[in-house]
């Protein structure tokens, strides 16, 4: 068993284990906390419709929304339900399925060690039938039309079908009623066999826990998985976007928006870089330190809602700014000039190296946090990084590096807009 | 961690927490005050008017300057209804001052800050900044607006206003649209000095380390004050309608939304939470167990439980076709808890559940604050684990009883267009 302690400048430390199963395990103890939290994850999200191991001579394509569906699914053990076990330790136990991963979890802060064997024994002992799966299509057909009427989630996909050509970040993770209606217990088998290799997973775990105590459990529950040589792969990304906007009427009260930029999508250690140049970069404007922010607030045109977001994955990255506001378009306006303008006139330093303070102190604040210290250690394996490398990064960083990815990455001809607005008001 | 809660001056409280294992701090000031659809728009104003500049810093960019340069400290104001009170709250949270990279006591430079916010605000002839002011006014009605953008949401107080109706918790905590216009910056500064003299005031202090400096800073500032505040009585009874109000609202939405409102008369709120629990608040609750699970009608259908006005709510997402069925299910899932359908093991898993949920308890600053805000709010001061045991002694026969004793008051339903 491969054990290496991980250590941050910020006197933070976890320890990484590759084990024997082929599980990568992230522990970190935190002492004076009372809580834990596990994530059991797998790099399998809704964007992984195309997939093949080195057994298959074929790509197999899959039906949209089936990662989210398998992660329904998998909480049906063969002779009970999984909450009915979670029910004797207390814990909380819930499962999300993003673009990029399916993480099933559990939090509690008493009989951790049994919530524990729980998690590792339920996600690897699937069960499938054609009644059961047939059961679970009308449950997520109707949490389907519930994502359909929360307005931020149709704002937000719109914007992504206007960035994106081909890349399935665009499709719902749930996928569509008649997508899922394409899903059998068959198809089920087929990706729970390739994705929930342990090879292809990561368990994270936080808080009030002691590091031997989590890899005893591991030993006794991790069954051994062949590496199957897992590829996916993505259709063909054009660098140009679909269309420059998109509106929908549903009833909201002031219109959303979603503002993006489609950048260059970058891997691992890269992709970090960049990410950590586009928080940046987006805080030159939606911080409220910035005279930008100042000048549209004062003047009504962005409200306390003004918020961005750097939006990445395998194959896709944007910048998204997002709020609700009286007209949309103004704000667009804005941001492009604004950026033209950081283009041609720089980086106000003064504020440039506030914005690094502020960052700073965000980083340790989420170290202090069992939750958000779990989830960082999951999301960083899964990324190809170090739970720690974002505050390396942001050390070094320099305005220069920020203004050179705004000149090279926020392009006018890539930006988007997609607002979502009451049609009835009109 | 040491707890200790000291009075600063008549009607002012101050709960200090100390835990060694956080980064981070945190102040937060309470001004509590009846909820009422004529002051609730002009305090809210007041204390939305004062985040973002003081006379000091009085130009958003500098204010937000200097508190970046504060490693990210952040000062912040909210408004809620608890019971029938508005709760008007401003508070700071900020970066340990061990971190600071040169030197700076960011502690103390935030806390006075966020108190020249309240008491010395950038005002000019008895009013706010018009600017300041006029986005304090604009994002509230934007909040107003956005209500009904969280359909969930939307709907249970849809529900509560019916629920609710003639008592103080009717009322928006924000006001409304109409009396928000109302308000102007004379108004909202004469509501922000009334809060400061005639409010409950409750200010709750999370840090690393005990430091006196600001235990001095916030005696002398609060200490001084001349004051008429009133101590308020937050458990209010919401009285049973004679029959249960139903209403229907159709909206251009996908999935219909169901609230019922169940009162009671019963005054025993430890059965009544774990009654809750029992029915709908755990994955192994009736509620999720049959309504969604085993007869898959809802996507969510979950009950909660408010102390304040003794009564369980339970909402769900329904298809328009399935709404009376899930009506008659949602009952009927009341009807086998009356009639002791459930096992000792579902008791002793809620217990395990609720314990869970204690112990977990000073994780986080805004667990403490909102632990000792409830001890407050309730006049009972326990902790966790007393707490904890006044659930283990619950039996199944005050379970049923107080299963036997809720009332179907308000049944709001949110009908698609569509079907």
């Amino acid at each position: 068993m491969e054990k290496e302690i991980l250590k941050s400048r910020t006197d933070d430390s976890c320890i990484h284990v590759k084990h024997p199963s082929g599980l990568d395990i992230y522990i970190c103890e935190m002492e004076g906390f009372s809580t834990v939290e596990a994530l059991f994850g797998t790099k399998y999200g809704s964007v992984n419709t195309m997939f093949k191991t080195k057994a298959d001579k074929e790509y197999t394509t899959v039906p949209e929304g089936i990662a989210h569906f398998l992660e329904h699914k998998l909480f049906e053990n063969e002779d009970c339900d999984v909450f009915d076990l979670y029910a004797k330790t207390g814990a909380n136990a819930n499962a999300f399925t993003s673009f990029d991963k399916t993480c099933y979890l559990f939090s509690c802060s008493k009989n951790y060690k049994e919530s524990l064997a729980i998690l590792l024994d339920f996600v690897q002992k699937p069960y499938f039938t054609p009644e059961s799966v047939a059961k679970e299509q009308g449950i997520i057909g109707q949490e389907i039309k519930m994502c359909d009427d929360n307005p931020n989630w149709r704002v937000f996909f719109n914007l992504l079908n206007c960035l994106y050509h081909n890349h399935p970040v665009k499709i719902d993770i749930a996928g569509t009623v008649e997508s899922i209606a394409e899903i059998d217990s068959d198809l089920l088998y087929k990706c729970y066999n390739t994705f929930y290799n342990l090879n292809n997973m990561v368990l994270s775990i936080a808080g009030n826990i002691k590091a031997d105590e989590v890899l005893e459990i591991c030993d006794k529950y991790l069954k051994p998985c062949e590496d199957k040589g897992l590829e996916t792969v993505f259709p063909d990304e054009p660098d140009s976007i679909v269309k420059n906007e998109i509106v929908e009427n549903q009833p909201v009260g002031n219109p959303l928006f979603n503002i993006g930029y489609k950048c260059t999508p970058e891997n691992g250690y890269e992709r970090l870089k960049a990410t950590v140049k586009a928080d940046l970069a987006g805080s030159l404007l939606a911080d409220s330190s910035s005279e930008f922010y100042q000048r549209l607030i004062s003047d009504g045109i962005i409200n306390s809602s003004f918020d961005f977001e750097c939006f990445c994955g395998d194959g896709y990255f944007s910048l998204i700014f997002s709020g609700e506001v009286k007209n949309p378009f103004r704000v667009r306006d804005e941001i492009l000039a604004e950026f033209e303008r950081i283009k041609s006139e720089g980086i106000d330093e003064n504020l440039f190296r506030n914005i690094k303070k502020l960052s700073y102190g965000k980083l340790i604040r989420e170290l202090n946090n069992v939750e958000e210290v779990a989830n960082i250690m999951i999301n960083s394996h899964m990324d190809g990084v170090s739970p720690y490398a974002e505050a390396e990064i942001l050390a070094e960083v320099t305005s220069g590096d920020v203004l050179d990815f705004i000149k090279t990455e926020l392009l006018p001809e890539k930006l988007a807009i997609s607002v979502v607005k009451n049609g009835e008001n009109e | 961690m040491t707890y200790e809660r000291i009075r600063l001056a008549e009607n002012i409280g101050l709960s200090e927490i100390i835990d060694s294992k956080f980064k981070t701090g945190v102040l937060e000031i309470d001004f509590i005050t009846p909820l009422s659809s004529e002051k609730a728009s002009q305090n809210a104003s007041a204390i939305c008017s004062i985040n973002m500049t003081n006379s000091k810093y009085p130009s958003i960019t500098e204010f937000s300057s200097k508190l970046n340069s504060l490693y990210g400290s952040n000062i912040f104001s909210k408004v809620n209804r608890i019971s029938d009170f508005q709760i008007n709250s401003i508070g700071a949270s900020w970066l340990d001052s061990k971190y600071a990279l040169e030197g700076e006591d960011i502690e103390t430079e935030t806390v006075k800050i966020l108190l020249d916010c309240i008491f010395s605000p950038d005002i000019k002839d008895n009013a706010f900044n018009q600017n300041v002011f006029e986005i304090a006014k604009k994002d509230i009605q934007a909040k107003i607006d956005s209500e009904i953008n969280n359909k969930r949401g939307y709907a249970v107080r849809q529900a509560s206003k019916i629920a609710f109706r003639g008592e103080p918790a009717e009322n928006n905590s924000y006001g409304t649209s109409e009396t928000l216009k109302e308000v102007t910056s004379e108004s909202a500064y004469s509501a922000l000095q009334n809060l400061v003299i005639n409010s409950q005031i409750e200010i709750s202090y999370v840090s690393a380390q005990k430091n006196d400096k600001i235990r001095k800073i916030l005696s002398d500032v609060f200490g001084k004050l001349k004051r008429n505040g009133n101590t308020y009585k937050f458990i209010s009874f919401s009285p049973i309608k004679p029959s249960p109000e139903e209403f229907t609202e159709t909206l251009d939405v996908n999935q219909s939304k169901m609230v019922l409102v169940f009162k009671t008369k019963k005054d025993d709120k430890y059965a009544m939470k774990m009654l809750s629990a029992l029915y709908g608040e755990t994955p192994f609750s009736k509620l999720f167990a049959n309504v969604r699970e085993k007869m898959s009608l809802c996507y969510y259908c979950s009950s909660s439980f408010s102390r304040a006005k003794n009564c369980i709510f339970v909402d769900c997402g329904v298809e328009t076709k399935n709404i009376e069925t899930a009506r008659n299910a949602i009952i009927g899932q009341l009807d086998e808890i009356i009639s002791g359908n459930f096992s000792d093991e579902d008791m002793q898993n809620v217990l395990l559940a609720l314990e869970n949920s204690f112990s977990g308890i000073g994780d986080t600053a805004g667990s403490y604050i909102n632990w000792y805000k409830s001890a407050v709010y309730e006049g009972e001061y326990l902790t966790p684990e007393q707490t904890l045991e006044k659930y283990r002694n619950v039996t199944r026969d005050r379970i049923i009883e107080c299963a036997k004793s809720l009332v179907l008051d308000t049944v709001y339903v949110m009908k698609s267009k569509e079907e």
